[in-house]
């Protein structure tokens, strides 16, 4: 057996795996809030990491600026789409958002074709070395940026969702919208607040998946390749989001690294974590940290 | 129901009333192309020479004087919209050939255009497409598909018989090996079985094949399989946007291999976007030379590419070109169908066989010779391989990118496939 | 759908009563002279509009299934478009390899793309909610997975044909003749999901719908109805596919990815969830709009507007935001499906001129 191969790809897994849960991450924000599945989630990615090569490519600002910009306009952006998209449907069926959601994807992603254009984008270098080595791997350093980002980022949720009034308002408003409200909490200022932090999320991953891949409308694919990282994570737990990203990362590795080694059926890398997944669920029916719903008539 | 009846008969009189204004004199023709969706980089490209070559044409003369009559339309790459476009085409007021695109929609109304005799001239070089009778016994027989340019499978027959040329002439010893890389999705797998046993009889070491999906994504696992398993040359069969994805994650795991891609998986874009990650990779053409270099078809070219940029600085795409012999071709079958008993769709079809070797006017050195017969629709067997080459940072304006000479594509040779009966249809 | 819908002075006496298809005559008569009206539609139409009738249909036909699932067990599913596609090379399997003409094959597609169905539901017997979409998106991969590597099956890089559809030896070809094998499905598949509802089984699911705590109470095998909806939504997509296959002729497996289930799913929202007659006029709207989107540009194109803006070829971007929008705006107005908006303009002409 290839032990090298094993730990270069289980390394890797990991590192990937952080950057699957950070997408994660911001698709559990608005539906922790908002119990909306947003398929549009892939195509907020997709805004960001053009919002930041535009910066930097048509504006020539360095990558320290222009991150802070993309951020910043993505917290805007997300509050503006919940204003003009999703404020008029609050109160009604969810189902019904959740389309709301797969029509913004459609607008949003024609929308960057045409600001755009249709041809994939090299991203500008931000960093001097593209890639640092580890246990005999060589990781693109961005992914490290995005391991430490990451990192950063869960800590600032916890610690928003615990000590702040904000995070507070959120997650009584997940808990019980009705009660939240009786309580003085705006609902609708939570639900903007939830989609743009969910946004600025899912900037920093688009940038960083802008920078290994160049920017390409079909970034927009991680949208929806993170579903099964939230629903293995708990549709409602944001440090279960992360776990699920990382164990997705790994698993889809090990199933390379299986396939690759020693049963060259090829494809095992897309198709094998739905088997493990399922088999998980079926221990675990509300993911690893999602709440249990306890339902009383 | 009634509602959705009486809708689409008032909808149905206004489209009557607005086809009735048309000149009846002018040929009809179809065209479908992918501006907006999943192909559209390339699409667009490939498109706007289509576009572009049949306005020329019209400003020209048109086909013997008689005016094009050609409807564009943007299907978003989506089968429900190909099909019901094909539809309005063919009812009423029938058009005689149709410029189709990509394997969405060509595939999807392989067997209409098979019922309704209407030649189906596309962009998806899967060789299936080129047996018109079926005798290949691979497939279905497709008699109303043509296409410009070497399939799929003959494009990866090319870039093997170069490798193992490559091979020897790097005076390396034992045997190469050759790994198919792609989607485990029709399109890539196109050409695999081809590519497999062709590599086999030249003396390769096939490994087994490595999936990565046709989105962008995080294919280092993949990389790392190729480095372990120490593939010499790896196919590369997706289309553009993960292609880039492989070469970078590979350039980044330090893989030395040499890529050979599909046709629609490399070109000056792509190169662009990949940055140093897409230097030295091997891709087929359908012409012989790219944008900029001199051949005396390239004035006809020029003149074209002035049709939608004035300007004539816009920097083509080796699709744009390609483009437009595909648009020449249908333009002289056109020609040749009036001049022997009117424009339908069986006389097109005829027309395709009226020449072998054949080059459209003006085209020489831009265009392939092709021979299309009734026994084979493999039109050309040349197939010219080129290497890209990328020297520095890619960003900024293709125009600007190409003028600085960052991006070269630089000819690496033309294979001359013999034209082998057992080659037909895979 | 709901009891609130009812009219005062509406009163059931008669379990006959209540479980009726058409509350009135007239209503029965109005289904009966759609019918007639739509069999008429190859004489007026022409291929074109034709076939976008026959889309309807055939799309009709799966979204109904996937509203069984949607509308009456409340499981989003996102892979409803594999379903599809496996039921098509189900039937073009049968009709080519295996000597069983198109008519035998269509409904044996449904059956076994059902059977397909219920094994994917298998995971209901533990989960619910968003997570059992899990078992939906993974149907989604693993068949289209199976797709690619059974080349016996679905003919592998090359597509597979299917035999056109043939009855006592006369083969229907070309769309006015097929409208009518459509048309035929549509109404049985209709019909037979109406009756459903009307059964043991179907008022199961319904309890399951309402509140599927209380129905469990009432002693209702959760499980059994869950799973069952797999199933039967799988079968319902199994004949459209099935019906897909035999009008293409060829089964390409281009196009059929997560979008194509999306859009599916699009259908019977927009249609209503849990409203049969609205999952057709959802199909209708989703299959018809980009129609009309493409009849609008057509008619901007070159026009003083498109002149004025410099449009150009970024109209059709226009139109792909425009779909967007028009969905957008449509779900803001009437979140409830066009199901809903049906029945507000019967009650609003019902109750004419008092209607407030």
């Amino acid at each position: 057996m290839n032990t090298q191969l094993l730990i270069q790809l289980l390394v890797n897994g990991l590192v990937v795996g952080t950057l699957y849960g950070v997408v994660a991450m911001s698709f559990v924000l608005i539906y922790k809030a908002t119990q909306v599945v947003n398929f549009a989630q892939g195509e907020l990615l997709l805004v960001g990491a053009w919002v930041c090569w535009a910066l930097m490519v048509k504006y020539q600002l360095p990558f320290y600026l222009s991150m802070p910009i993309t951020m910043a306009f993505m917290f805007v952006f997300g509050i503006l789409i919940q204003l003009v998209f999703l404020r008029p449907m609050i109160g009604e069926p969810i189902i019904s958002v959740i389309m709301v959601t797969i029509a913004l994807s459609t607008v949003l992603q024609a929308a960057m074709k045409w600001i755009f254009g249709v041809n994939p984008q090299p991203f500008p270098q931000i960093f001097t070395s593209q890639s640092v080595g580890f246990l005999g791997l060589q990781i693109q350093t961005v992914y490290v940026m995005s391991l430490v980002v990451s990192m950063a980022m869960i800590a600032a949720m916890a610690w928003f969702f615990q000590s702040s009034k904000h995070g507070l308002a959120m997650r009584a408003t997940a808990f019980n919208q009705q009660v939240a409200q009786s309580l003085g909490i705006s609902v609708k200022s939570v639900f903007a607040m939830s989609w743009a932090i969910s946004a600025t999320v899912s900037a920093v991953a688009g940038v960083v998946v802008a920078v290994v891949n160049g920017v390409s409308s079909g970034l927009s694919i991680y949208g929806i390749k993170v579903f099964p990282a939230v629903i293995l994570g708990g549709l409602d737990s944001i440090g279960g989001a992360v776990l699920g990203g990382i164990i997705i990362g790994l698993l889809e590795n090990f199933a390379q690294f299986i396939d690759g080694e020693f049963l060259h059926w090829g494809n095992l890398y897309e198709v094998a974590p739905f088997y493990v997944l399922i088999i998980i669920l079926m221990i675990k029916p509300y993911g690893l940290f999602g709440t249990r719903d306890i339902e009383r008539v | 129901m009634r509602m959705k009846t009486l809708l689409g008969t008032a909808a149905l009189t206004l489209l009557m009333s607005a086809s009735g204004a048309l000149a009846q004199s002018a040929i009809r023709i179809g065209h479908l192309a992918d501006y907006s969706g999943g192909t559209s980089d390339v699409g667009t490209p490939y498109g706007q020479a289509v576009a572009d070559t049949f306005a020329w044409i019209n400003k020209n003369g048109g086909i013997n004087g008689t005016k094009v009559d050609i409807e564009t339309v943007d299907y978003g790459y989506q089968v429900p919209r190909a099909v019901a476009q094909y539809k309005k085409w063919t009812g009423s007021n029938k058009v005689a050939a149709i410029m189709g695109w990509g394997t969405a929609d060509t595939e999807a109304l392989t067997g209409f255009v098979a019922q309704d005799k209407i030649p189906f001239f596309s962009a998806s070089y899967a060789a299936q497409l080129t047996d018109p009778t079926g005798a290949g016994g691979k497939a279905k027989a497709a008699p109303y598909n043509f296409f410009y340019g070497p399939s799929y499978s003959d494009a990866l027959r090319a870039e093997l018989t170069w490798a193992a040329e490559d091979w020897k002439a790097k005076g390396k010893s034992g045997k190469p090996k050759f790994v198919h890389m792609g989607a485990n999705h029709p399109y890539p797998n196109a050409p695999k079985e081809a590519g497999e046993q062709l590599a086999k009889e030249l003396g390769f070491d096939v490994l087994p094949p490595l999936v990565f999906a046709l989105s962008p994504g995080d294919y280092s696992a993949q990389c790392l399989s190729l480095k372990s398993a120490g593939a010499n040359y790896a196919y590369l069969g997706n289309t553009a946007a993960s292609n880039i994805s492989v070469m970078k994650a590979c350039k980044t795991a330090g893989v030395d291999v040499q890529f050979l891609s599909n046709v629609w998986g490399m070109d000056e874009n792509a190169a662009k976007a990949a940055g140093d990650a897409a230097d030295g990779v091997v891709f087929p053409l359908r012409t012989p030379v790219a944008w900029g270099a001199s051949a005396p078809g390239m004035k006809i070219v020029g003149e074209i590419s002035k049709i939608s940029d004035q300007s004539g600085a816009a920097y083509r795409p080796v699709h744009y070109i390609a483009g437009v012999c595909s648009a020449l071709f249908m333009k002289e079958a056109l020609e040749w169908a009036a001049k022997n008993g009117g424009v339908t769709g069986e006389n097109v079809q005829k027309a395709f066989y009226h020449k072998a070797n054949w080059v459209p006017a003006g085209m020489e050195g831009v265009c392939n010779p092709s021979t299309w017969t009734e026994k084979d629709h493999r039109g050309t067997m040349a197939v010219d391989l080129y290497r890209s080459k990328v020297s520095g940072a890619t960003d900024g304006d293709l125009n600007d990118v190409m003028k600085k000479g960052t991006i070269k594509l630089e000819k690496v040779k033309t294979v001359e496939l013999p034209r082998k009966s057992e080659w037909l249809g895979w | 759908m709901t009891t609130s819908q009812i009219p005062a002075g509406d009163f059931r006496t008669s379990y006959a009563a209540d479980t009726t298809i058409f509350p009135t005559v007239t209503s029965r008569n109005a289904a009966i002279l759609g019918v007639l009206l739509c069999a008429c539609a190859p004489f007026v139409f022409n291929d074109y509009w034709l076939s976008l009738l026959i889309s309807i249909g055939i799309y009709g036909i799966a979204a109904l299934g996937l509203n069984i699932l949607l509308g009456f067990t409340g499981q989003i599913s996102i892979g409803h478009a594999a379903f599809f596609l496996f039921g098509a090379f189900t039937s073009a399997y049968l009709s080519t390899k295996l000597p069983i003409p198109a008519f035998f094959a269509i409904p044996l597609a449904g059956v076994v793309t059902a059977l397909v169905g219920l094994v994917f539901g298998l995971p209901a017997a533990r989960l619910k909610g968003l997570y059992l979409a899990i078992a939906t998106l993974a149907a989604q991969y693993i068949l289209l997975d199976f797709f690619a590597r059974a080349e016996w099956f679905s003919g592998g890089s090359v597509p597979a044909s299917a035999a056109p559809f043939s009855i006592f030896g006369y083969t229907l070809q070309g769309d006015h003749q097929y409208f009518y094998v459509v048309l035929a499905y549509v109404v049985i598949s209709y019909v037979l999901v109406t009756n459903l509802m009307r059964t043991r089984d179907g008022r199961a699911l319904i309890a399951v719908r309402d509140h599927y705590l209380s129905a469990e109470m009432m002693g209702i095998n959760l499980t059994k109805y869950r799973t069952l909806s797999f199933g039967l939504a799988a079968f319902f997509a199994g004949i459209g596919g099935a019906l897909y296959a035999h009008y293409q002729l060829v089964v390409s497996y281009e196009g059929f990815g997560i979008e194509r289930s999306i859009l599916f799913l699009a259908m019977v929202i927009i249609g209503g969830t849990g409203s049969i007659m609205g999952t057709l006029m959802g199909t209708a709207f989703v299959v018809l709009l980009p129609e009309a989107m493409e009849w609008l540009s057509a008619a901007l194109r070159g026009g003083i507007i498109d002149q004025a803006l410099g449009i150009k070829n970024n109209i059709t971007f226009l139109r792909e935001i425009a779909i967007g929008v028009i969905i957008i705006i449509f779900l803001v107005f009437e979140p409830d499906g066009l199901a809903h908006r049906w029945k507000q303009i019967k009650a609003y002409w019902k109750l004419y001129p008092f209607s407030h």
